[in-house]
C-alpha cells in the first residue's frame, strides 16, 4: 500500500516535469522509488498524498516552505543570526530539528527525521542527491536565485500548488505596483541603473548575479554597462577600481563587524567614492545583507521590496498615469 | 655568472635598475594609467584635489613600498634559510616558517581580536619562531645532525599543520572569520603606509644584522669542523642569522600574509649570477626579489582589470618558469 502510494506521487510528480514551462529554469529531479524501510512513519501520513514531513537543506526553501504555510521538521542553519534568520524564526515550528549547516547537513539527522520530501539546490547537493534520495523523494532546484520558479516547484512537491498560485500572483502584483510607482516617482530616472555591492573584511564584491540582483532584474532595474560579465560578480581589492562600482544608484549590504567597518570608512572616504554618480546623487542605499543576499526565497523578496519601497519613498505616490493602475 | 667584482657590481646596479623599472611600472600601471611626469608632481608637490595624485599617494605608493619591502625581504630570508641548512630548498615557505606567522596572525586578529600592526608582527614574529622549533625538531636525525630531506619534510608537516589550522577557524566560522582570507591568500593591495611604518624598523634592525654577518655567513658553507678550526663561535652567527629570518618572513607575512616562491627562486638566481659570496647574494637577493614582487604585483592587476590576480598565484607563474630552468642546470647546492 505504502509503495503503492508513493509510486503515485512519483509518477504525477513526474508527469509535472514534463509538463512545466521551459521557462520556468528549474530541474526537478525526483527521489527513485523512496526505499523506505521506514521506521516510524505513521499510518495517517502514508493517506495523505501531500508530503507532510518536510526537510529544507537551504535557506531559500525554508524560507519558500514557510511562505506556503508548511511546518519543515529539518531546516539548515542560518548564515548569519544563527541559529534561524530573525524574519524567519517566528514562522518555523518550535521542535525543529537543525541540521547542520547548507554546505554539509547531516545526513544521518535527516534519515532520523524520516522525511516525506527532502529539499536541495544543485549547487549545493547535487553530490549527496543519490544519497538523499534514498531517505526520502528529493527535489533539487536547478537555481538558488530564482524565487518564482523554486515557489511553483515546491508548490507542485508539496500539493500546494494553488496557494503556491495565490502567492506568485501576489508577488507579481506586488512588483507591478513598484514598476508603476517607480515611473511615477523616478520620471525619467527610471529605469534606474543599480550595483549590488557588499563590503567584506578584505575587499570589496560587485555582484552581476544573485538572488538580490535576479529581483531587481524582475522589477525592471538595470545594470550598468560594464557589469554584464558572467559569473556571480567580482571581488576589488585597491581602491582605484571604485570607478567600477558607479551607477545610478548603489545597494550597499554588510556585515557588523569591525574589520567590514573600517574597510567601509576606507573606501567611502575616498575621493574616487566621493566622485561616484550615485554617491552625488545620494542614491546609496544601505540594505538588510540577510534579505538581500541571504534567504533567497519570496517572503525575502518581498522585505527586499518593502525595503526598495522605502528607499524610493514609494508608498506616498499617488499615480495619474494611463491606466492608473498603481 | 659574474666573476670579477666590477662585473659584480655592475650587476648589481641592473638589479636595481631592474627594480626601479618594476617600481616605477607598479607607481603608473593600473586601473587608472598615470603618466610618469604626473608621478613626479604627485610626490613632489601633491595637489590635493587631483584624483590620480591621491590614486598615486593613497594606493599605489603604499603598494609599491610594501611589496618592495616584502620582496626584498622574503628573497633575503629565503638566502639566509638555504645557507643556515645548507638545504638548497629551503625556504620560508617551503620550511613552514610564513605558515607559522600566518597562523598567529590569523589567531591574533580573529580570536584575540589584535588590530594593531605592532601586535600583529609580534604574533607572526612568534609563529615563525615556533615553527622554526618545530621544523628544528623534526628534521633533527638520530645522530643529532639535520637531513636536507627531513628538514624538507618536517616543513612541509608544518606548513600543512599550521595552513589546516588557521583553515579550520574558517569552518568554525565561515563569515565571520572571512578577513582571514587575507592572510591565507597573500597580497599587498589595501593595505596602508602606517603597517609598514610601524614594521619598518625591525625591517631595518635584521637588514643591520644581515650586513654585521655577511663574512661570517660565508664561512657558514664550509664544514662545520672547519668553521670551528677558524675560531669562529657558528652558534652566535647562526642564533643573530635566525633572529634575522623570523623577523624578515615574519614582518613580511604580517603585512602581505602567505606569497610563497620568492623566497625560494630568488637566491637561486642571485647565486647563479654572483657565485656564493654573500656579500653580493644578499644585496642581489634584496634588489631582484623587490623587483619580482613588484612586477608580479603589477601583472596581477593588469591581467583581468578592475579585478586582481592574487600576487601569490603570480609569483609562482613568473618563477617557476626561471627556476625549472636553473634546476636543470645547476646542481641542487646552494
Amino acid at each position: 500500500m505504502r509503495k503503492c502510494v508513493t509510486f503515485a506521487a512519483f509518477v504525477s510528480i513526474q508527469l509535472r516535469v514534463l509538463t512545466m514551462r521551459p521557462s520556468v529554469g528549474v530541474f526537478l529531479l525526483l527521489g527513485v522509488l523512496a526505499l523506505q524501510s521506514t521506521a516510524g512513519v505513521s499510518a495517517q501520513e502514508s493517506h495523505d498524498e501531500r508530503p507532510v514531513r518536510i526537510v529544507t537543506l537551504y535557506q531559500g526553501a525554508t524560507d519558500t516552505a514557510l511562505a506556503l504555510g508548511l511546518e519543515p521538521v529539518g531546516v539548515v542553519e542560518s548564515w548569519l543570526e544563527r541559529p534561524m534568520y530573525r524574519y524567519l524564526r517566528d514562522k518555523l515550528p518550535a521542535g525543529v530539528r537543525y541540521l547542520g549547516l547548507e554546505t554539509q547537513p547531516d545526513l544521518e539527522a535527516v534519515a532520523g527525521l524520516v522525511p516525506d520530501l527532502v529539499v536541495g539546490t544543485r549547487y549545493r547537493h547535487a553530490a549527496v542527491y543519490p544519497l538523499l534520495s534514498r531517505i526520502a523523494p528529493t527535489v533539487i532546484a536547478d537555481t538558488a536565485h530564482d524565487v518564482e520558479a523554486m515557489l511553483e516547484m515546491m508548490g507542485e512537491a508539496t500539493g500546494r500548488e494553488v496557494e503556491a498560485q495565490a502567492l506568485l500572483a501576489e508577488w507579481r502584483a506586488r512588483v507591478a505596483d513598484f514598476r508603476c510607482r517607480a515611473e511615477a516617482r523616478l520620471g525619467d530616472a527610471w529605469p534606474q541603473r543599480v550595483s549590488v555591492v557588499s563590503f567584506r573584511g578584505d575587499h570589496v564584491r560587485l555582484y552581476y548575479d544573485g538572488f538580490a540582483r535576479s529581483v531587481l532584474d524582475q522589477l525592471g532595474f538595470l545594470r550598468p554597462a560594464g557589469q554584464r560579465g558572467s559569473g556571480w560578480g567580482i571581488k576589488l581589492v585597491s581602491r582605484e577600481t571604485l570607478p567600477a562600482l558607479d551607477a545610478d544608484a548603489i545597494f550597499i549590504f554588510m556585515r557588523d563587524d569591525a574589520a567590514v567597518a573600517e574597510l567601509h570608512r576606507e573606501w567611502t572616504a575616498h575621493p574616487l567614492w566621493q566622485s561616484l554618480d550615485a554617491v552625488e546623487q545620494g542614491r546609496v542605499y544601505y540594505v538588510d545583507p540577510v534579505i538581500w543576499s541571504m534567504g533567497a526565497g519570496i517572503l525575502a523578496a518581498h522585505q527586499l521590496l518593502e525595503e526598495l519601497y522605502e528607499h524610493y519613498e514609494l508608498h506616498d505616490v499617488v499615480h495619474r498615469g494611463e491606466g492608473g493602475k498603481c | 655568472m659574474l666573476t670579477t667584482p666590477e662585473a659584480r657590481l655592475m650587476g648589481l646596479v641592473m638589479g636595481a635598475l631592474l627594480a626601479l623599472a618594476a617600481g616605477l611600472a607598479s607607481l603608473t600601471l593600473g586601473a587608472t594609467a598615470i603618466a610618469p611626469a604626473t608621478l613626479v608632481e604627485a610626490l613632489l608637490a601633491p595637489d590635493p584635489s587631483s584624483v590620480q595624485h591621491l590614486i598615486l599617494r593613497t594606493e599605489r605608493l603604499p603598494r609599491a613600498l610594501i611589496a618592495a619591502v616584502v620582496g626584498a625581504s622574503l628573497a633575503v630570508a629565503g638566502a639566509l634559510m638555504q645557507t643556515l641548512t645548507r638545504n638548497a630548498l629551503a625556504a620560508p615557505s617551503i620550511l613552514g616558517i610564513n605558515a607559522g606567522a600566518m597562523c598567529f596572525v590569523v589567531v591574533a586578529s580573529s580570536i584575540f581580536a589584535l588590530r594593531s600592526p605592532l601586535a600583529l608582527a609580534w604574533a607572526a614574529f612568534l609563529g615563525a619562531f615556533v615553527a622554526a622549533l618545530l621544523v628544528a625538531l623534526l628534521g633533527r636525525g638520530r645522530d643529532g645532525g639535520f637531513s636536507p630531506v627531513r628538514v624538507v619534510l618536517g616543513g612541509v608537516a608544518v606548513t600543512a599543520l599550521f595552513v589546516s589550522l588557521a583553515q579550520g577557524l574558517l569552518v568554525i566560522d565561515q563569515e565571520g572569520f572571512e578577513s582571514l582570507l587575507l592572510w591565507l591568500a597573500g597580497s599587498v593591495a589595501g593595505r596602508g603606509l602606517d603597517m609598514l611604518l610601524s614594521l619598518l624598523p625591525f625591517f631595518l634592525v635584521a637588514a643591520g644584522v644581515c650586513l654585521m654577518l655577511v663574512r661570517q655567513l660565508n664561512l657558514l658553507v664550509l664544514d662545520d669542523e672547519v668553521v670551528k678550526g677558524l675560531g669562529q663561535r657558528t652558534a652566535r652567527v647562526k642564533l643573530l642569522a635566525g633572529v634575522a629570518v623570523i623577523v624578515l618572513a615574519g614582518g613580511s607575512v604580517a603585512l602581505a600574509g602567505l606569497i610563497g616562491f620568492v623566497g625560494l627562486i630568488v637566491p637561486h638566481m642571485v647565486r647563479a649570477l654572483f657565485g656564493r659570496d654573500h656579500r653580493w647574494v644578499l644585496p642581489g637577493c634584496a634588489l631582484l626579489g623587490a623587483g619580482l614582487l613588484l612586477a608580479a604585483d603589477t601583472l596581477a592587476r593588469l591581467l583581468m582589470p578592475p579585478q586582481e590576480v592574487p600576487v601569490g598565484v603570480m609569483t609562482a607563474l613568473l618563477g617557476t618558469p626561471f627556476f625549472l630552468h636553473l634546476a636543470r642546470r645547476r646542481s641542487f647546492t646552494p
